[in-house]
């Protein structure tokens, strides 16, 4: 909450001879924080955040006393004067008192109701001062009676309303909760349709006001208005905050009741305003006064043990010292042996809940920049850290892979939800959107990574060369390599939704070789193994010919592939993309293969090609494996070197040529023990796949 | 036979020596190693020779082509090594030949360099639910039913049945959901932990996206006082901006600490004195506090044993501090050419 205090008026309360920039340093430091120092006119202004739950501070009085206990605390001079005329006497001025019938429905929408009605009142303009402090705060003056409110707002961060009197029909009041279907025009001239559950008055015809937001206007005080309702109440602050939501309409007034009042503080201002009415409107009292205030607002009291402040102040503060600071904000005292009973003031009843809201009280006040500064010592504990902290290097590695890190939002749109085919069923669905771009918790990273794509494509060297060397960074890859680290939200029953941690990676103008390469890459950074297979169901982005599934044993890890060309288009992306997620949470659960020493050969090897043609849907992985089972124990290692398709070979057929590594540890091979194990494989290539080894 | 062979030998002494390049030297090759080598030649002859002479002659020649071969390799050698240290003009100012390196986001650098400040502080980095129960987010901490973040105005809600213990499943609008989560997964303090994550609130505009990372902070232990936050902070501070930087406390309110501070930090534009950015010389870096009792309890640690700090604030935040990036929406449109900015 922010409120513009025009200094001059801050000092009628608080007499001290510092300097503005002085008191603001010293608020900042141990109250509400001075975010600003402004001119305005003559004006000098503080525009000051107080934090929500200090009410009390909300107000030029409060900040008043803040001032002064922290002034004090600091040995600078300056004491506390209170406005005038906050405890008249509210006897009728005449003999024959005005009568007002007052009905409250219920007592919880207003625990305490004051009111008392003046007359003789002669409309005309404030005194300047009122004036100028209005301006000053960012409020147009009105009129004596109706700048009075506002005054009174400011200055006791109590709101009140003002009513003609007159315009009560049949002198009656009835205070309420709105019924559906009810709407009312307040006095800025706007109509509210009201929701439930408002807080209402009615007089004998017609509802006047908007309790605690703004009054209505067949009741408000005019230039001819002669005699006025005073008008100061609390309200139930929820109900005051639930009208503000549903209607979109928040008033000074309001966002003080939405926050709760001082119940003590209610006829106090009152009475200040009867005082301002007879200073500045020749205001007489025409009625007894009205206090309708069921339940008092109930004292509270706590104890303080001085070993727990110092624990928290990490030195030893004289008891008289803590004692001083809460006197100075209006808590009473009363000391025993190690410990003092504090009672607190009812303007304070709301925030101070327990000790150690006293403790905060005296350190603020005591200045936590006067406290020392010190390193914890103790123990390190020693628990075992998330996934993230791997993560953390695994994106670095992945930078040197040659990717680029994306965030993009967890919350997407219904149609990127639909691009996964999930259905918004089986999906996270947001009950309170704040528009229809963010609506779902996506199941899936990859069309977030497509919609980064596309929305850069006019950046792709496809498109446009020139213009990408000349506003692409030195050194920008040409074409656009993407990943991203996020949990995914799938939906489990009686449960949170499961939040698993992937990666995913888009690479755009790429071949599925160069997508499973990183993916190698990959798991041998992590240390873990993988194997490749063939998709075992359709997957709703990646196409059934060139895509995968990375497993671990029969645990499906993660899905690599070639996105399907009818999700390219909905992207307008002309390049193939290869698109890989894995599941991080799975694969960081996988006990990590450590790297195992093997001697260094002390002999050559003898280093053989094998090209063999066989069927183009024969995995590579099956002649690997028949090459290895039996070239043993001689071959020490397969490389694959050339894979080709073309005409000459004929239809569904594949040349592939495999860079076989003979070696032993006795000495490097002959050439005729090298030769039978070559012989000894063509034939079993031959006979398992049919191959045809060019020899 | 002998002078014969001193000849050849001085002779391709000479011409290995002077031997340009490699395919001059294997030129050189096949004339000494080659069928019609004269050594070759030589060999041949043997057979003619007095059979006295005979073994000593095969000697000789054998020596003879041990001696070619170290000829062979060292001019070998020395012509890789003249090609290495040519004298040819370079270009240095042309551009030299990279791998490509990909970029991390803004943010994995901010978390990164967060983490290994409060590494070495023994802080152990957790991770705890995006979307969690109200129970975690919000009761737990000691935030009341009607307290405004609880309403629907600021917090994401999920479609999803209510446990009956544990409320609402909400998207978690700050890490501190993370704090009673550790209480109850160490049991028995110290804690030291660091909670970074992505939090969601209702809200967009200049300094603000409904999706943003939180981190925070979580120390308990016995006698934890107000300067221990005060230490930490300032550790903190000077590595993470540098050693003339310093921090200040201001009094602030937060549900779940009590009593709860603001941090600043001096403002490096214009070294503490005010300027355009700053609030009087400082700028805004996170909310802090000492854990409420209530918070301890709610973890089911003795508050009158233990005491704590928490701390936490938006990595957007501290990276809009240190990189003056002007509207933190730039972080997420994800432009190839924002993003190549940064390593």
């Amino acid at each position: 909450m922010n409120i513009s205090v025009p200094v001059s008026w801050l000092r009628e309360y608080v007499k001290t001879d510092i300097t503005a920039k002085t008191l603001a340093n010293a608020l900042s430091l141990s109250g509400p924080s001075v975010e600003k120092i402004e001119k305005r006119g003559n004006e000098l202004i503080f525009e000051l955040e107080v934090t929500t739950n200090r009410t009390d501070a909300y107000s030029i009085f409060g900040i008043a006393r803040e001032s002064n206990a922290i002034l004090n605390a600091q040995s600078l001079k300056s004491s506390l004067v209170k406005p005038g005329g906050l405890n008249l006497n509210l006897d009728p001025d005449k003999s024959k008192p005005l009568l007002l019938d007052i009905v409250i429905k219920d007592k919880n929408l207003c625990p305490r109701f004051t009111a008392i009605i003046v007359d003789n009142i002669k409309i005309q303009p404030s005194p300047a001062y009122i004036r100028n402090r209005l301006s000053a705060s960012g409020i147009r003056a009105i009129n004596n009676i109706v700048d009075i409110s506002n005054y009174i707002m400011l200055e006791l961060g109590q709101p009140m309303h003002t009513f003609d009197f007159d315009k009560i029909k049949g002198a009656k009041m009835t205070l309420r909760k709105s019924q559906k279907g009810e709407s009312i025009k307040t006095l800025d001239g706007n109509i509210h349709k009201l929701p439930e559950g408002s807080i209402v008055i009615e007089d004998s015809e017609r509802l006047i006001d908007l309790c605690g937001i703004m009054g209505g206007l067949n009741s408000t005080v005019s230039r001819r208005t002669k005699r006025v309702l005073l008008f100061t109440q609390a309200y139930n602050a929820q109900a005051i905050r639930k009208t503000t939501q549903a209607l979109a309409f928040r008033t000074e007034a309001a966002s003080r009741f939405e926050k709760g009042i001082d119940l003590e503080g209610v006829l106090p201002a009152l009475s200040r305003a009867v005082y301002l009415a007879k200073q500045t409107a020749g205001a007489q009292i025409a009625s007894e006064l009205i206090d309708i205030y069921p339940d008092k607002q109930k004292s509270k009291t706590f104890r303080l043990n001085f070993n727990k402040l110092n624990n928290y102040l990490g030195i030893n503060l004289e008891q008289s010292k803590s004692v001083q600071i809460l006197k100075s904000l209006g808590f009473q005292t009363k000391q025993n042996p190690n410990q003092i009973v504090v009672t607190v003031p009812s303007w304070r009843t709301q925030d101070i809940e327990s000790d150690v809201d006293l403790i905060e009280e005296i350190a603020r006040i005591y200045g936590y920049h006067k406290l020392p500064s010190k390193l914890p010592t103790g123990e390190t504990p020693q628990t075992k850290e998330s996934d993230l902290k791997e993560v953390i290097s695994l994106k670095n590695a992945l930078k040197y892979l040659g990717l680029t890190e994306v965030i993009t939002y967890s919350i997407i749109s219904k149609n990127l939800l639909k691009v996964s085919k999930r259905s918004e069923k089986n999906s996270v669905e947001l009950t309170n959107p704040l528009t229809e771009e963010w609506q779902f918790m996506r199941p899936t990273i990859i069309p977030s990574l497509l919609k980064v794509i596309s929305e850069n494509r006019h950046l792709s060297p496809s498109a446009n060369l020139a213009r990408l060397a000349a506003e692409r960074a030195p050194g920008g890859t040409s074409d656009i390599r993407l990943f991203e680290v996020a949990k995914t939200y799938l939906p489990q029953k009686n449960n949170l939704p499961k939040q698993d941690l992937m990666l995913a990676i888009c690479l755009a103008d790429a071949n599925f070789y160069q997508a499973k390469g990183v993916v190698e890459n990959i798991c041998n950074y992590l240390q873990r193994k993988m194997t490749f297979a063939k998709l075992s169901k359709n997957h709703p982005l990646l196409g059934q010919n060139q895509s995968a599934e990375i497993k671990s044993t029969d645990e499906i890890i993660g899905t690599i592939g070639a996105v399907k060309e009818e999700i390219l288009n909905q992207f307008e992306i002309s390049t193939k993309t290869y698109a890989i997620e894995i599941n991080l949470t799975k694969i960081y659960q996988l006990p990590s293969s450590l790297p195992q020493y093997h001697p260094i050969p002390k002999y050559p090897p003898v280093i053989e090609d094998i090209s063999a043609v066989v069927a183009t849907v024969l995995p590579l992985e099956e002649i690997i494996d028949e090459v290895k089972k039996s070239g043993t124990p001689l071959i020490n290692k397969v490389d694959v070197v050339d894979i080709f398709e073309n005409e000459k070979l004929g239809e569904n057929k594949k040349s592939v040529t495999l860079r076989l590594t003979f070696q032993k540890t006795s000495g490097t091979p002959t050439l005729d023990e090298a030769n039978q194990v070559k012989e000894k494989i063509i034939s079993h290539l031959e006979k398992t796949f049919r191959a045809k080894v060019r020899k | 036979m002998e002078k014969r062979i001193r000849k050849i030998l001085n002779e391709a002494a000479k011409e290995f020596e002077s031997a340009g390049d490699e395919s001059e030297i294997d030129q050189l090759y096949v004339k000494y190693f080659g069928k019609k080598s004269p050594l070759n030649k030589l060999t041949k002859k043997i057979s003619t020779l007095d059979p006295a002479l005979k073994p000593k002659a095969g000697q000789n020649i054998n020596k003879a082509k041990s001696t070619l071969e170290k000829l062979f390799d060292r001019a070998k050698r020395n012509v890789k090594t003249k090609k290495a240290s040519a004298t040819k003009y370079i270009d240095v100012t042309a551009p030299g030949k990279k791998i490509t390196i990909g970029h991390l986001h803004l943010v994995s650098q901010a978390i990164e360099e967060i983490v290994t400040i409060f590494s070495k502080l023994g802080y152990s980095l957790q991770s705890y639910p995006e979307i969690d129960w109200d129970w975690y987010a919000f009761e737990s901490l000691n935030m009341p039913k009607d307290h405004p973040a609880r309403d629907d105005w600021e917090t994401f809600f999920v479609k999803a049945p209510p446990n009956p213990k544990l409320g609402n499943q909400v998207l978690t609008p700050h890490t501190s959901n993370g704090q009673v989560r550790e209480m109850e997964n160490v049991k028995k303090p110290p804690i030291r932990m660091i909670n970074i994550a992505r939090c969601y609130r209702r809200q967009i505009d200049i300094s603000h996206t409904p999706m943003f990372h939180q981190f925070e902070g979580l120390l308990i232990d016995k006698n934890i006082s107000i300067p221990n936050l005060k230490g930490t902070f300032d550790y903190f501070t000077t590595n993470f901006f540098g050693k003339n930087r310093v921090t200040r406390l201001r009094p602030h309110h937060f549900r779940f600490t009590e009593p709860s501070f603001e941090v600043d930090v001096t403002c490096d534009v214009c070294g503490g004195k005010s300027c355009r950015i700053c609030k009087s010389g400082w700028l805004e870096l996170g909310g802090a506090g000492m854990v409420h009792p209530k918070v301890l309890e709610a973890g089911k640690i003795d508050p009158k044993k233990y005491s704590g700090f928490a701390f936490g604030w938006g990595i957007e935040r501290t990276i809009s501090m240190k990189t003056k990036i002007p509207d933190i929406r730039l972080l997420y449109q994800n432009d190839i050419r924002f993003l190549e900015q940064f390593s």
